[in-house]
């Protein structure tokens, strides 16, 4: 009934969430002419540089004292409360911005745009994490990002969801990130930030479609540990690759492995590795090999047609750029012209296109050059990824105890407590009840 | 360790919180659903304030009354909507703790796992990466196919390449375009450009030296606007519910030198609206700047068509809510064309004056307009020395600015449904509300000029139709029923009146020094317009006539339900162009 109570309650928290957001109103200009003249539409100010500073100095603080709870004082509830805080901080206070999700993008868009500075900020929460996973694995994961601590809070009865599944979902976050860069490279937007559907919740705002979202991973993530990091998240899926290289590793007992599997259990995001004795499957190491040679033969091949594939995509992958989209419209209006209502922003978008048609012409013609070059790397990068997954797939592991996979692994530390022997060294079980290993 | 205290100790704690959770949650839905239904800036008192402010716009303390009841509204709706953020954030906690409460409830009466341990790690080891190799080739077809159908739906009409010179397609022959010249007052005046004349007031310069009938052609489709001359060409427009047309003819001869469709414009539905017979679907009589000829028709279709017959450009402006058929005509006022969009019974269903320009049709502005619907036309006139349009319907008398539509003044004159239009003589705006009274208004002033504005007023046999003709310092008048008038412009004095006993539609016109009354049955009388009452002569047409005669060259055109007619002496010239 508890349980029933809590999805009952997340649910409201939720509900609530999107009716705030859908109460909000705007005041109308004055109805007569009192002199008083609007503003003309600004860009906020940047946010004061020492509180940039402050915001990065909490973020490394944040970073360090998750990487202590996980690998010296192997605590659950001291990353819970230090997922609470980040939550608080990173996310209801500074409404999700800047977070390091996103920050990728700053760095690809300022490496195509002279003009652009990125943000001290920027870089720090875009390298941070990633330095730490090098040494460190996913600490960022396990207590600093925002969006992972909504999503852990809302989690209630956890399922498994099939390892063959996850191991294929796992290469969308490569997808998403690719497309995110490519946009911000050409300079059309921060499409993972707009496409960001946890945000929305820490700003009590956002468009219908994206609250939606966000309101479809929450509650899937009452079942469903993390979904979002887990199977769409593109920073997420960088920490993956700098975790498979980090210095150390999450090890769940401190002593040798019972097997006792309490570990796998414990996890809620399916990131508990089995044993596996190497070259045992049905058809032996000799047919692993062959198939490995294949696919690594197969490689190049995946990511030339994925780069030719991807050159097709640009006319419609172009279209999300407002300069792109305008001069579309201007064409088509054109040849087919489509009856607006007056004042629309259709309607006045059109009438600025008219006041300069080549203008609009060579910027979107411009961007589509720009796009057949991203879309090719895009096309490629896609078909890297598939292909080094099915290589990644086809090399046969070797594990002797139950561990958790370098790169999946959150470091949320639920698994430690399971296990027995962790409970034994914490004194919450009697020595003399210490399990041999099996 | 005994831990059912704690466990009841949480399990209250998760009810009260569930319970504040849902308390919280009732009273904001509440709110905001009272919020949505009384609108503060629907407020009653605000409206009246407004309307008040409307007749008066420079009462200033009307305007102080509206500030401090506006503030109030803010302060209050911040108010609301910092209770609403405030809400929301106890609801937050509130929710936290049941959160917090149930699951730690929960992790005490959690029964520990004791899983059994896995044989043939191998053999599953393989099957799964069998598997995962299997979904993973069908998450990327997946994928292929999400991008596939983002680039089929989303096709581009963009060249690939931009060669040298490379134009967008269609408007960059407008951009390249030299800025087209506004017609000059001289070819205004010396043609027939829109109803009643260059300045609608129902006069031309040219006197008319004859009736005798030079031409007819056959109209091929029914309509009641009336004919527009420029140079050697008259254009009429006809239609009905399946087809809509412009008619051009040739000024010497009367041939039809085309007929062009305003047909497949964007956005107009197929079905077009029923309008009743005696309206027809093209009682607005068209406008033309002598570059091309504009037209609008009762289902909202608005045409630009070239001299040569080729269409320009068109726009659909309905649906036109208007329960007799729309009928106001088109106004002119340089390069761009006015039209007068009044809707509906009350004035909240959207009427409004816009201003297009005349070469490709684009919105220059657009003025909403607090009126109902109406069928007289706009004119545009220098008074009070500066340009005015004059729009008339129920119940103000509004004028405008034609540069940017900003509202000169307006006066509180029409009770009833308007069909005529006014004009300007002795630089007084003459109007009627029709079967009340004939008005004379100083266009001048701003705001409400209602009680300060009216000159004069007369209320003998007031038209309900006819719209007034102005020449000079003359105003004539003439009824449904055929009685003719004629008034001083200065005080309304009348200087004489007949009655021809005949039943008149069409306004009169004046062509020189003489008046031209046109009944439906055909009588056509041309009078002296002058101080003194004498009737020149009479002749009679058989046709019939709703719509108004139009003067250019020395020549009268009037349109019949039949034909087109071109009355003057027989040697009359096509208007030579300034």
């Amino acid at each position: 009934m508890l349980r029933r109570l809590k999805f009952l309650a997340a649910l409201g928290v939720m509900l609530l969430l999107a009716w705030v957001v859908s109460a909000e109103q705007r005041f109308p200009p004055p109805d007569f002419d009192s002199g008083y003249r609007l503003p003309a539409t600004s860009t906020p100010a940047a946010r004061q540089l020492w509180r940039q500073y402050a915001d990065a100095g909490v973020f490394l603080a944040a970073l360090a004292t998750a990487v202590w709870l996980i690998y010296k004082k192997r605590s659950r509830r001291g990353l819970f409360w230090l997922s609470l805080f980040s939550l608080a901080y990173f996310g209801f206070f500074r409404r999700g911005c800047i977070c390091a999700i996103g920050s990728p993008q700053n760095i690809v868009y300022a490496l195509f745009d002279p003009e652009y500075a990125v943000p001290v900020t920027a870089l720090v929460f875009c390298f941070a994490p990633l330095v730490v996973a090098l040494f460190a694995g996913r600490a960022f994961c396990a207590g600093v990002c925002p969006q992972g601590a909504l999503q852990d809070f809302m989690l209630i009865k956890p399922v498994t969801v099939p390892p063959w599944l996850e191991q294929a979902l796992s290469v969308i976050p490569y997808v998403f990130l690719g497309a995110g860069l490519i946009y911000a490279g050409t300079g059309t937007g921060f499409v993972i930030c707009r496409y960001d559907p946890l945000v929305p919740f820490f700003r009590l705002s956002g468009g219908c479609f994206i609250l939606t979202l966000g309101a479809a991973f929450l509650l899937a993530g009452m079942f469903v540990g993390r979904p979002y990091c887990r199977f769409l998240c593109p920073y997420g899926g960088l920490l993956r690759l700098a975790s498979l290289a980090s210095k150390w590793r999450v090890r769940v007992t401190p002593d040798a492995c019972t097997q006792c599997r309490l570990c796998e259990q414990s996890c809620p995001f399916g990131a508990m590795r089995e044993p596996a004795p190497a070259g045992t499957g049905p058809q032996g190491l000799g047919a692993a090999r062959k198939r490995l040679g294949w696919l690594l033969a197969l490689l190049p091949v995946l990511v030339a047609a994925g780069a030719w594939a991807g050159s097709k995509l640009s006319p419609a992958a172009a279209q999300l750029d407002p300069a792109v989209a305008l001069a579309e419209r201007y064409v088509r209006q054109q040849s087919a012209p489509v009856q607006y209502g007056l004042m629309t922003p259709e309607a006045l978008s059109l009438q600025r296109a008219a006041d300069n048609p080549e203008a609009i012409l060579k910027a979107a013609v411009d961007l589509r050059h720009r796009f057949d070059l991203a879309c090719w790397l895009f096309g490629g990068w896609i078909g890297l990824v598939i292909g080094l997954k099915l290589v990644a797939l086809s090399v046969v592991p070797s594990r002797t105890d139950y561990e958790p996979d370098r790169g999946a692994c959150f470091g949320c530390a639920r698994c430690f407590t399971a296990c027995p022997n962790e409970r034994v060294r914490l004194g919450w079980m009697p020595a003399v009840e210490k399990p041999a290993p099996l | 360790m005994n831990t059912a205290p704690l466990h009841r100790a949480l399990s209250l704690t998760a009810w009260i919180a569930g319970g504040f959770c849902l308390l919280l949650c009732a009273a904001l839905v509440y709110e905001h659903f009272a919020a949505a239904t009384n609108d503060p800036w629907k407020a009653p008192q605000l409206l009246a304030l407004k309307d008040k402010l409307a007749a008066e716009p420079r009462n200033e303390a009307v305007q102080k009354e509206i500030r401090q009841l506006d503030q109030k509204l803010r302060r209050q709706t911040r108010l609301r909507l910092a209770l609403d953020k405030s809400g929301a954030w106890l609801l937050l906690g509130g929710a936290l703790a049941l959160v917090l409460a149930a699951g730690q409830a929960a992790a005490l009466r959690k029964t520990p796992a004791l899983p059994q341990p896995k044989t043939d790690a191998g053999e599953r080891s393989a099957k799964l990466a069998s598997r995962a190799r299997r979904s993973l080739a069908g998450v990327a077809l997946a994928v292929a196919g999400g991008l596939v159908i983002i680039r089929l739906v989303n096709p581009s009409v963009l060249p690939a390449h931009q060669a040298a010179g490379q134009k967008l397609p269609g408007a960059a022959d407008a951009a390249e375009a030299p800025a087209e010249a506004a017609p000059a007052l001289a070819e205004l005046q010396t043609n027939w450009p829109r109803f009643r004349g260059w300045d609608g007031s129902g006069a031309a310069a040219q006197t008319n030296s004859g009736t005798n009938v030079v031409w007819r052609s056959p109209v091929p489709a029914p309509g009641h606007n009336s004919p527009v001359v420029w140079g050697d060409r008259v254009f009429i427009s006809g239609g009905t519910a399946a087809k809509r047309e412009v008619f051009c003819y040739n000024v010497s001869t009367g041939a039809l030198l085309w007929q062009r469709a305003v047909e497949n414009v964007p956005g107009s539905p197929a079905k077009v609206p029923e309008v009743p017979e005696d309206t027809t679907y093209a009682a607005s009589t068209l406008a033309t700047d002598g570059r091309r000829v504009y037209a609008i028709f009762a289902n909202g279709d608005l045409g630009a068509v070239n001299f040569d017959g080729s269409v320009a450009w068109t726009k659909y402006l309905g649906p036109l809510k208007n329960s007799y058929g729309y009928a106001a005509s088109l106004a002119l006022w340089g390069t761009n064309l006015l039209v007068q969009l009044d809707a509906g019974d009350t004035p909240e269903e959207g009427s409004k004056l816009i201003s297009l320009q005349g070469a490709n049709g684009r919105l220059v502005w657009e003025r909403s307009r607090p009126v109902s619907a109406s069928w007289a036309t706009p004119i545009v006139v220098e008074a009070a020395g500066k340009t005015q349009i004059i729009t008339l319907s129920k119940p103000w008398v509004i004028a405008y600015a034609p540069a940017d539509g900003a509202e000169l003044w307006r006066a509180d004159l029409l009770a009833n449904e308007v069909v005529p239009s006014p004009v300007l003589a002795g630089g007084l705006v003459v109007l009627f509300n029709p079967g009340d009274k004939l008005l004379a208004l100083r266009p001048g002033g701003t705001g409400d000029v209602t009680k300060t504005g009216v000159v004069w007023t007369n209320e003998e046999n007031v038209p309900d139709i006819p719209s007034p003709a102005g020449c000079g310092d003359l105003v004539f008048t003439v009824t449904s029923m055929g009685m003719v008038k004629c008034f001083e412009a200065a005080d309304g004095k009348k200087n004489w009146e007949t009655n021809l006993d005949a039943e008149v539609k069409a306004s009169p016109g004046i062509a020189g020094d003489r008046l031209v009354v046109l009944s439906v049955d055909g009588l056509l009388v041309m009078l002296r317009a002058g101080r003194g009452l004498e009737e020149i002569g009479r002749s009679r047409l058989a046709d019939k006539f709703i719509a108004s005669p139009a003067f250019a060259g020395g020549r009268i055109f009037l349109r019949g339900t039949t034909n087109l007619y071109c009355l003057g002496p027989e040697n009359a010239q096509p208007a030579k162009q300034p």
